[in-house]
């Protein structure tokens, strides 16, 4: 190998991008050359300088100041996506196999959502954000098994009972067919580190959970949409109750099971 | 985070400007989430923040205003040698140790930003080319010989710098 073409690759080299081949003859060049291995110590020298020196540190209370901008910015309707974002790689074997790529890219969704989630943990703005991720990562995880439902029953009498003795309070199931959500059934579920009840409506082909606990705290509050990742989720507390309703059905027709609950 | 910063800092060189992108590149990322394909979330992120910056510097080499160097270092690194230094070295070395690391930094801050910023993702970051093309949005090749002249670069504003300052010192 000649002195020019191993100038141009010992940054690769440097860097272990070069081909196990390339590798040994850079290899063998360096050996015997002593101006290119100059070379090479002052690119190591360099990088360990600039690698020692490290990051320049980030102001601490930043940390604090992104939290509370994605706490605020939960609250409000998501705009559409700025041309500034990456796109997503190209589409071209994706119609191949869509149903495949469809069901990865939710359990993707929820490996994000629960990244998300990790990181809003730390603060204490983050709670009711960490619920939210929480609530919707069940909501994704019963899409993803085979059934949403442990208790499959379009009876509020089989479901209601189910329950007893699965977890510690007895939950709000009726059943809504002639107002247009059928009752499918019902399963416990874990969020926000407790055993919860979750109760499936259908509304035509759109599933929606409502999961349900008792309130750590008193006074209904009035129920409250937020938008994640394409779901509609809606929260409200009534008769020391908390509710959370999820689903991909629009914002309308969740509020009119939420009235009906 | 911290990576995130580091970032934004050596494309604007300002501390203050970096910690406004950062906010904003964060704010677009939460809401672009549906954008995000799977997979690792850094570069992701990272090119976002990067995005951010760029769109910032044409805007300010639009509205006239234009820091110096000196400007940008003066602000710059709050970090003491003291910080940095491992291994226990002593007084001595220490001190070879920041001005070495001093030039560095200098020479880093000297290069054009397509340089700069492979750098960094390479160096500090510790990115592999493809996350770095993913960062960059450029091909893994152009990544290579970016990286390779940057470094070729980087030697030669250092060995100037060097030179001028202190003529033995390389």
């Amino acid at each position: 190998m000649q002195c020019e073409r191993v100038r141009e690759l010992l940054s690769p080299y440097l860097d272990g991008e070069l081909s196990a081949e390339e590798r040994r003859q850079v290899a063998a060049h360096l050996e015997e050359c002593h101006s290119c291995s100059a070379q090479l110590s002052d690119f190591r020298r360099v990088g360990q300088t600039l690698a020692e020196a490290g990051r320049e540190p980030a102001p601490k209370a930043l940390t604090a100041r992104v939290r509370g901008n994605l706490a605020r910015a939960a609250h409000a309707e998501p705009p559409p996506t700025a041309a500034l974002i990456p796109k997503p790689p190209s589409a071209g074997a994706v119609a191949l196999r869509r149903g495949l790529l469809r069901q990865a890219a939710v359990i993707a969704a929820a490996c994000v959502l629960s990244a998300l989630a990790t990181w809003l943990a730390t603060s204490s703005l983050g709670q009711q954000h960490r619920l939210e991720q929480d609530v919707l990562a069940a909501h994704v995880r019963s899409l993803l098994q085979d059934s949403p439902i442990q208790v499959a029953s379009s009876d509020a009498h089989t479901v209601k009972p189910w329950f007893a003795g699965r977890i510690d309070f007895s939950p709000e199931v009726k059943d809504l067919a002639s107002e247009g959500f059928p009752l499918v059934g019902g399963r416990l579920d874990y969020v926000g580190g407790r055993r919860v009840g979750a109760v499936v409506y259908k509304r035509r082909l759109h599933i929606v959970n409502v999961f349900m606990w008792p309130s750590a705290s008193l006074g209904d509050v009035a129920p409250l949409l937020v938008t994640r990742n394409g779901y509609n989720l809606l929260t409200w507390r009534r008769g020391g109750v908390d509710y959370w309703a999820v689903s991909d059905l629009n914002a309308g027709d969740l509020a009119q099971l939420q009235a009906l609950l | 985070m911290e990576a995130a910063f580091n970032l934004a800092f050596w494309l604007v060189r300002s501390r203050a400007d970096a910690e406004d992108i950062v906010q904003e590149a964060y704010l677009r990322a939460f809401r672009a989430f549906d954008g995000f394909r799977g997979g690792d979330m850094r570069p992701w992120l990272l090119a976002i923040v990067r995005n951010t910056a760029y769109r910032w510097l044409s805007n300010r080499r639009r509205s006239g205003t234009v820091i110096s160097l000196e400007e940008a270092f003066a602000e710059g690194s709050g970090q003491s040698a003291d910080d940095i230094a491992s291994d226990e070295p002593t007084a001595e070395e220490r001190l070879i140790g920041a001005a070495e690391r001093d030039y560095v930094l200098r020479a880093l801050a000297e290069l054009p930003p397509a340089f700069r910023e492979v750098l960094v993702l390479r160096e500090i970051e510790g990115l592999a080319y493809r996350e770095i093309a993913e960062v960059t949005g450029a091909p893994v090749g152009t990544v290579m010989s970016r990286l390779s002249r940057g470094r070729g670069e980087l030697r030669k504003v250092l060995t100037r710098l060097m030179g001028k300052d202190e003529p033995n010192a390389m």
